[in-house]
């Protein structure tokens, strides 16, 4: 209540002031309405993003669960050793090709992969020192990365678009619950103080004319 | 534009994301040694994307989550389960719902 009274402590309880607080009070109001509604069509397409995350992520995870598991077999058949030395053989240059693009004014990435799955020839590791189940695992393996990696485009928009809610949550909330309320109550006292004005006004006039009668 | 990928995690899943073509690994080892590589990857141009496993993830702390919201836009940082399956049981999507939204929802995976 503190700021509400430094509020009003500042306002000019005149006609002009009055029509101005009128137009911001309609202003704060349409602006209000606005981030509502962008609010609302946000979370609509937040709750969108979460049910795509939720499945893409049970794929990915059973994708990554089998590969960690071919993986051990291979490093069970063909040595651990052997299966680190194969990894780093390997031909590493898997490249994502990043865009970003707007949802509502919030940017977004958007990965794409053109082909996570290669033959067994492009992997780069020697095919006559490594065992078939190493293709095995890296193929698996492969398929999890791309599964990965449209998980991570869908968290990361899901992350921005949330971060951008309670951005304008909280805008609306301060217009809602601080602003528009401040500005309606110096509405107020402007109405009530001219209000009373006015009285003033009627009551010397009257007391102005009983003088002038008495006089005559 | 094309970028690369990265992984930091134990020796398997360093492993199998050098075969499946991840243009850097990390096996993390230290601590110390994780953050500083970490670091150096958020700063790069060239990666685009930077898997960690989630147990690293949380060895990593509270100094890791303020890394995450003070990088750029890129690369982008997700977390994957590490070979055991180990999923932690506070999930930060959710965390971020719930504060977001200020209510706990829980989306079920469609099948089907």
């Amino acid at each position: 209540m503190a700021s509400l009274a430094a509020a009003l402590a500042v306002v000019t309880p005149t006609r002009m002031e009055l029509l101005k607080l009128k137009q911001r009070v309609n202003l704060a109001q349409r602006g209000h309405d606005l981030l509502r509604e962008k609010m609302d069509a946000l979370i609509i397409e937040f709750f969108e993003i979460l049910r795509r995350i939720g499945a893409a992520r049970a794929g990915a995870l059973k994708q990554l669960s089998l590969a960690y598991r071919a993986l051990s077999t291979c490093s069970a058949i063909m040595g651990t050793i052997e299966t680190l030395q194969a990894s780093k053989e390997a031909r590493r240059e898997l490249e994502v090709e990043i865009s970003t693009r707007h949802v509502m004014g919030i940017v977004v990435p958007t990965l794409e992969v053109e082909k996570v799955e290669r033959s067994a020839l492009d992997r780069g590791y020697s095919l006559h020192t490594t065992s078939s189940v190493l293709d095995e695992a890296s193929r698996e393996f492969e398929k999890a990365l791309g599964l990965l990696i449209k998980l991570a485009e869908l968290e990361e928009s899901g992350r921005a678009i949330a971060k951008e809610l309670e951005r304008t949550k909280r805008r609306v909330n301060a217009l809602e619950y601080i602003l528009i309320p401040r500005l309606r109550a110096a509405l107020k006292f402007i109405s009530m103080r001219l209000d009373e004005m006015e009285r003033e006004n009627f009551t010397r006039l009257k007391r102005i004319k009983a003088m002038l009668e008495a006089e005559t | 534009m094309s970028f690369k990928v990265a992984v930091i995690g134990d020796v398997d899943t360093a492993t199998g994301f050098a075969l499946a073509g991840a243009s850097y690994v990390h096996v993390h080892i230290k601590k110390e040694e994780t953050f500083a590589k970490l670091g150096e990857l958020l700063a790069r141009e060239d990666f685009g994307l930077v898997l960690i496993t989630h147990r690293i993830a949380e060895e990593l702390g509270a100094e890791f989550g303020w890394m995450l919201r003070t990088k750029k836009l890129l690369p982008v940082v997700l977390r994957i389960p590490d070979k055991t399956g180990y999923m932690p049981k506070v999930d930060e999507l959710y965390e971020l719902i719930k504060r977001t939204v200020g209510a706990k929802i829980v989306v079920r995976a469609e099948d089907g």
